[in-house]
């Protein structure tokens, strides 16, 4: 058995922290001179250093050291490892954006060192969900490393080197990283070399040390360097090598190891990091969502009008959005100087986004037939009805990303006296009050049916509206749908019946739900170090008014506003017809330092069980009050009064929630000291978190039997990506009032990406993922954009990637899309 | 399962070719104009380009047919399975060639006219027990050998009446074996329905029987009387291949005959003891048709793989022949008392003339620690001990057997079955290839066989779940086949984790040829089916095709392998084990039923 121990050394890089991004690359330019430096210094140094990002840096900034570490790639002494833009943290990036994190990393890497990434490396990333073998996998990595959680935050991960399963199956080799990423000094490596030893003896097998100044730069150091080839062959320790963790996984792979398998997530590190810093969370979650669904827009619109898709301001865009991916960034714990270049980038990820998606629905808008026999060319040119002739209809085009059908209000910016289909059958519709306070102050909310991937044609007359004089109707505060009605307290406004209409069981039928709670949280940083658990109730908002606000024909809503402190919290309760999801858009002027506000759903009763979406995925975890990260929704499941019931809690913006028993709460917001790490906090005009004016909005659907039986992955999509509505003019076009470009027959498959593959082969590239955990199912797509489909078998929580050539030929292939060879 | 899974009489494709201007072909084929189809809004996906289909026509009940280059595609809008919305016919097992150039409804089926001649496919109403039947008399007429079956040569290509009579494969045994089960469950489940003494039910019996004689000689007929094992056997009228090891039976011994590998292993010439005696009843097998023991040659060089069928067939032989034929059972247990004192009286290995183990059929410690075994270990482990729990089982003797149990459970043989998926994941990645590309996927049988037998043997509740564990483990690359010979068996050993795909067991069946005859098809044509390459370069599909559109194999090929070409190649008619051995079994033990329409 090979027990060498394997010398790592590294130079863990934090591009923002407790700096700016500009420091940060300084920091990158430093390290990677001083690594080749070392490197020429020392034969058998070898230096490992990740992130994708940082060489593009060098290579734009610095195009002579460039090319001396492509020459020391060819060579193997130098080891870029972590197929990946940034150490993302591994927690709330959607699955998409890890697709992408792999696509542009490793195809950077491909090109200019004609070498992908085998080891994903994240040494000081907080958490690492459950879903990471596949995504590693997938993004043609087969090796992980990782330092987090220590022993003393979860003892039950195993130690030094295992297997780690997801879900569908993938595996890597994974090692923890025992003593820390980096160290210098003779001291901190003596200290490591006895550690690593015991290990070695203890598993039989040989470990990696690593070593390097960290985390803002350096690297490792002469000093390092000179000491450890002193104590190559020390007396009474196991050999040292100077190495990779690409060669050590290789060692090991070859070794007889019966290995512990490990098949969860690795939690936790930094619990107030899933909630901490409300605006890069928002930011992420909005472009990551909006480049998915206008990459998607663009494909098919390049598609159906022969025009050139913008794969390439997508790369442009997808690469700032997974920057900001980085640990420190989306964690909320860098400083808050660091978060204005941070909206700065995801800005121009959004203008991307913005305009393309603008761009391709308008190129296919045009080319509808929406020619109206007896319109003449006279224009009435009426204020905000641009385009509309007088005594004609106006066509809306409605576009849906989604691979689902949808069925769901849109609002256009003016009112209306009625609504049409493109088969001219009457829409429901409803006029609402505008955010302007111009004109009649009234938009249209109209139904709009869509098909996945398609469009559909609406017909709004807009000649003579009348404002109704009240919009609100009877002041009660009780509203229905056909799946669900809903009732708040007049005297708290918090929600006092909650009534699924499908079993009639009542959720509130025990307790108030969606009580605003804030919770005290002085005692801990902005990471809250060692601090699992947010419990300690300061106090619940109080009401300081109520009021129905519409009560409509398509909708209704309630207004409330509650107050602590100085604090105002403005909600508003929306039940729109065939909605299954009650949505609430909140408003929370936030002042209460070193605190949280968190939902609270007491739901009740027995068997809870919390369900959590993650990347391309769900994750159950006992209901024991810790401080979770989820994606788009989390969910309580509980048995009461002999019925198996859920209730899930979507979000546009957070990701962080907890389950104290039977109730699900969610953390909306976390006002702490920006960058406060394990800090004594020096009597100074510190800045908060979330303090200020924080908008969001969150989601209660309603299930029976599991969370994962349900469609709540549908409704959390839908709640986070909006249908475009387009209004457009009197033309004649090829194509007709609707169509559909693509979907699939499978209700637990949902496509997450339609883009063209980044070789410029204009091979279509359709990425997927199977939601509920079904063992094995049979599947088809079909594609108006390649006129024919094909079939697929897809396994539990599998993500798939597909391409089709010119000659509808198809392959499965990977994040990396079949571009390396 | 609560209920068993209904199989209904069902469409089966069954093709016939005629020349040009044959007279059966209707003229309305070839001076009709081709009708090309509109395939604007077709709804599913099509195995080929909307562009190459150039013909087309309506069948009955709404059923469509088009036509071009690339074959033929059959719709049915009104079927209510997923699996048989489109289907795919390709040269050659469906067509002469794939250009296709017109096409004529003729009831259920079509007359295709391509560019080499013209093909009538007729879709045939029936049973899947018709088509057990169907499939065993073609393989009674033309493929078995003194009883054995595994596959012929034909001297033309797709012609089966041109089988030769000769013709071996190297795992006779395992092939022979898994026949035997699938023919004693056959009668079994006559015996049960229909009572001793029905005609179907005697008939069954005798090719059960035959099946079964036929398999176990093999554990005699060498001869050595030490239990050794042949891998298979030939007569004086069969050539003997330059393919392994054989040794020519001459009386008091038998002596090795001049091969490659006999010449490489310098054993040529090599004397062996082959006068032990052989049972009147299984020496049949030959005499009957004229040979003695000096006519028989017998191949050498056993793997495990034969041991393990022949264990599982000891088993079930036992249970369902040996209890109304006691001189048969005695047969049963002095065969495997003898094999497994072979094993274990050297060290866990089967020993072949030369003194040294056979190149695979290794259970022991020493070979687990090599680097080729360690990952072979957790089946091997598995197997050893489903022989000894078969043995034990059979003979009611645990002495010996149950201190060898003991002591490689002590060892850590039981609990070693369970690392099956991590070892040879690791032994995949460190050859820098995927599960799927590393497998032998003639392995799943013997996990199969293995763990089905422990899980059904074992007494011990914790020792049991291992073995369910174990089973789980294989599980990971078993379970996309959905092979019912497999699926049953799990289901069996692991009934809380049973969770049967009703509809694919169901096409399973529906969509088997009702021939073994070999002759490609054409996947490599097909836009539908995605291909997905693996790190070293092995290619599969990313949906199952149903078994009349993909190769023909036995149970040791990957379903999902993306390739034309027939595992035997065009030259070669197959057995119908794997279809008879799912469907007895399946109908035995419950699994499925037949229903009328």
């Amino acid at each position: 058995m090979d027990k060498t121990t394997r010398l790592i050394g590294n130079a863990h890089l934090d591009p923002i922290w407790l700096w700016r991004w500009q420091e940060g690359c300084a920091e990158v330019l430093q390290t990677f001179r001083s690594a080749l430096d070392r490197l020429k210094e020392y034969n058998d140094f070898v230096f490992t250093c990740s992130s994708a990002a940082y060489y593009q840096w060098v290579e734009e900034i610095d195009p002579e050291m460039f090319e001396e570490i492509k020459s020391m790639v060819r060579r193997g002494r130098w080891v870029p490892v972590n197929g990946w833009w940034v150490q993302p943290d591994c927690n709330m990036p959607s699955g998409e954006s890890f697709a992408r994190q792999a696509l542009y990393s490793q195809l950077y890497y491909y090109e200019k060192f004609g070498i992908t990434c085998k080891t994903g490396y994240n040494v000081d990333s907080f958490g690492h969900n459950a879903m990471m073998p596949q995504l590693l996998k997938k993004g043609g990595m087969t090796s992980y490393v990782f330092h987090r959680p220590c022993p003393n935050e979860n003892a039950e991960i195993p130690e030094n080197l295992f297997w780690w399963d997801s879900a569908d199956g993938s595996r890597v080799m994974t090692f923890k990283i025992p003593d820390g990423y980096g160290t210098d000094g003779k001291n901190a490596l003596d200290y490591k070399m006895e550690d690593i030893n015991r290990r070695t003896e203890e598993a039989g097998h040989g470990m990696m040390l690593f070593y390097g100044v960290g985390n803002h730069g350096g690297g490792p150091t002469k000093g390092d360097i000179e000491y450890l080839i002193e104590n190559l062959e020390r007396e009474g320790y196991n050999d040292l090598e100077f190495s990779s963790p690409d060669a050590y996984f290789e060692e090991m792979l070859g070794q007889f190891l019966d290995l512990p398998v490990w098949k969860d997530e690795l939690q936790h590190h930094a619990s107030g990091c899933y909630s901490a810093t409300s605006l890069i969370k928002a930011l992420n979650r909005k472009a990551e969502n909006a480049l998915a669904a206008a990459e998607k827009w663009d494909t098919i619109s390049s598609i159906v009008t022969d025009s050139a898709p913008k794969t390439k301001e997508f790369e442009d865009a997808w690469k700032k959005v997974c920057f900001n991916q980085f640990h420190d960034i989306l964690c909320g714990c860098s400083i808050m100087e660091a978060y204005e270049d941070c909206k700065e980038s995801e800005g121009y990820a959004l203008n991307i986004a913005s305009e393309s998606y603008n761009n391709a629905v308008l190129k296919i808008a045009r080319k509808v037939d929406t020619w109206v026999e007896g319109i003449s060319d006279a224009v009435l040119e009426a204020r905000h009805y641009s385009g509309a002739r007088e005594g004609f209809p106006r066509p809306v085009i409605v576009f849906n990303p989604h691979s689902y059908e949808v069925n769901m209000p849109v609002r256009m910016y003016h009112p209306s006296k009625a609504v049409t289909d493109s088969e001219g059958n009457e829409v429901l519709f409803q006029n609402v009050r505008s955010s302007r306070s111009n004109d009649e102050h009234l938009d249209t909310l109209f139904m709009a049916k869509v098909a996945p991937f398609g469009y559909a044609t609406y017909w709004l007359e807009s000649d003579n509206v009348q404002a109704d004089k009240e919009l609100s109707g009877e002041n009660n505060f009780f509203m229905e749908n056909e799946f669900v009605s809903v009732e708040l307290d007049s005297e708290t406004g918090y929600i006092k019946s909650l009534v699924n209409k499908e079993t009639g069981v009542d959720y509130a039928e025990d307790n108030f739900l969606s009580i605003p709670t804030v919770i005290d949280d002085h005692e801990t940083d902005t990471w809250a170090h060692n601090v699992f658990k947010f419990h300690n109730i300061k106090g619940l908002m109080e009401l300081v008014s109520i009021e129905r606000v519409e009560n409509g024909a398509l909708r209704s809503v309630i207004r409330t506003v509650h107050k602590f402190n100085e604090s105002y919290l403005t909600q508003e309760f929306i039940l729109a017809k065939g909605q299954k999801t009650i949505k609430v858009d909140c408003k929370a002027l936030w002042q209460e330092k070193f605190t949280l506000l968190k939902f609270a759903f007491p739901v009740g009763g027995k068997k809870e069980i919390s369900t959590y979406e993650i990347p391309c995925g769900f994750i159950k975890r006992p209901c024991d009050g810790d401080e979770e990260p989820a994606l788009n929704w989390a969910d309580l499941t509980v048995t009461k009064n002999g019925n198996r019931m859920g209730l899930s809690v979507i979000s546009d913006s957070k990701y962080s929630y907890d389950c104290p028993g039977a109730e699900l709460r969610l953390t909306a917001l976390r006002n702490v000291i920006f960058a406060d790490h394990y800090s004594y906090r020096p009597d100074a005009n510190f800045n908060f978190t979330d303090e200020g004016m924080n908008r969001f909005s969150y989601g209660i659907y309603l299930h029976s039997g599991e969370a994962e039986e349900s469609v709540i992955v549908k409704e959390a999509h839908l709640f986070n990506n909006n249908i475009v509505a387009v209004p457009e003019g009197y033309h004649k076009g090829t194509l007709p009032q609707k169509d559909c470009f693509l979907y699939t027959n499978a209700d637990n498959v949902v496509i997450t990406a339609l883009k063209r593959c980044e070789d410029g082969s204009g091979d279509l590239i359709i990425r997927l993922y199977e939601t509920k955990g079904l063992e094995n199912t049979r599947c088809y797509i079909m594609s108006k954009l390649f006129d024919n489909g094909f079939w697929f078998d897809i396994k539990k929580h599998e993500i798939k990637t597909f391409r089709v050539d010119h000659n509808l030929k198809v392959k499965e292939t990977d994040f990396l899309e079949g571009i390396p060879d | 399962m609560a209920q068993p899974i209904k199989l209904y009489p069902h469409l089966t494709r069954v093709s016939s070719h005629y020349k040009k201007y044959d007279i059966e072909v209707p003229k309305s084929l070839l001076e009709t104009k081709p009708k090309k189809p509109d395939l604007k809004d077709f709804p599913y996906p099509l195995p080929l380009r909307k562009k190459d289909y150039t013909c087309s026509c309506q069948g009955n009940n709404g059923v469509m047919w088009y036509g071009g280059e690339g074959g033929v595609t059959r719709y049915d809008p009104n079927t209510k399975s997923l699996y048989d919305v489109v289907m795919y016919f390709s040269a050659k097992r469906d067509l002469m060639d794939n250009s296709v150039q017109n096409i004529v409804a003729d009831g259920d089926g079509v007359w295709v006219l391509t560019a080499s001649g013209v093909t009538h496919i007729d879709m045939v109403k029936m049973t899947s027990e018709e088509k057990a039947y169907k499939l065993l008399e073609e393989t009674l007429t033309y493929v078995q050998r003194h009883g054995m079956v595994s596959q012929k040569r034909l001297s033309e290509a797709s012609n089966l009446k041109s089988a030769l009579p000769y013709g071996h494969s190297d795992n006779d045994g395992s092939f022979s074996s898994a026949y035997a089960m699938g023919e004693i469950f056959h009668y079994a489940t006559l015996k049960r329905e229909k009572g001793d003494y029905a005609e179907e039910t005697l008939r069954a019996r005798e090719v059960a029987f035959r099946a079964s004689e036929a398999a176990l000689l093999l554990m005699y007929v060498a001869g050595r009387g030490d239990g050794f094992v042949a891998r298979t056997y030939l007569t004086s009228q069969e050539p003997v291949p330059d393919d392994g090891i054989f040794f020519k039976k001459n009386g008091a011994t038998a002596s090795c005959i001049n091969t490659t590998d006999s010449r490489n292993k310098n054993i040529v010439g090599l004397e062996v003891k082959a006068d032990a005696p052989i049972p009147e009843r299984l020496r049949r097998c030959y005499t009957s048709e004229g040979f003695e023991d000096t006519d028989i040659t017998y191949k050498a060089d056993t793997s495990s793989d034969e041991i393990t069928h022949h264990y599982m067939h000891l088993l079930v032989a036992h249970e369902f022949l040996g209890c109304e034929d006691p001189e048969y059972d005695l047969l049963l247990k002095t065969a495997a008392t003898n094999t497994m004192n072979h094993i274990i009286d050297n060290g866990y290995l089967l020993r072949d003339a030369t003194g040294k183990p056979t190149t695979w059929a290794k259970w022991c410690e020493e070979y687990f620690n090599t680097g080729m075994g360690w990952a072979d270990a957790c089946l091997n482990a598995g197997e050893i001990l489903m022989y000894l729990r078969v043995t034990m089982h059979l003979t009611g003797e645990e002495g010996k057997f149950q201190k060898a149990f003991d002591e490689l459970c002590e060892k850590g043989y039981d609990k070693l079955t369970v690392k099956h998926f991590d070892r040879f994941f690791q032994s995949s990645l460190s050859g820098g290839l995927d599960v799927r590309e590393e497998i032998m996927y003639g392995d799943h049988m013997l996990a199969v066989l293995s763990f089905w037998g422990l899980a059904t043997l074992e007494k011990d509740e914790e020792r049991k779940e291992l073995f369910r564990q174990a089973f789980r483990s294989w599980r990971t690359s078993l379970a996309d086949e959905y092979t019912p010979a497999y699926d049953f068996p799990y289901f069996l050993s692991d009934p809380e984790n049973a969770k049967p795909d009703e509809e694919r067991i169901r096409t399973w069946f529906y969509r088997f040829n009702v021939s073994r005859l070999a002759s490609n098809v054409s996947m490599t044509t097909r836009r539908d089916l995605p291909v997905r390459t693996y790190m070293g370069g092995y290619q599969s599909l990313s949906a199952l095709p149903t078994n009349d559109e993909r190769f023909i194999a036995k149970l040791d090929r990957d379903p999902l392998e993306y390739k034309d070409e027939d595992s035997g190649g065009v030259f070669c008619v197959e057995s119908c084990y794997v279809y008879t051995l799912s469907y007895w079994l399946g109908r035995f033990f419950g699994f499925i039923e037949e229903c009328d329409e």
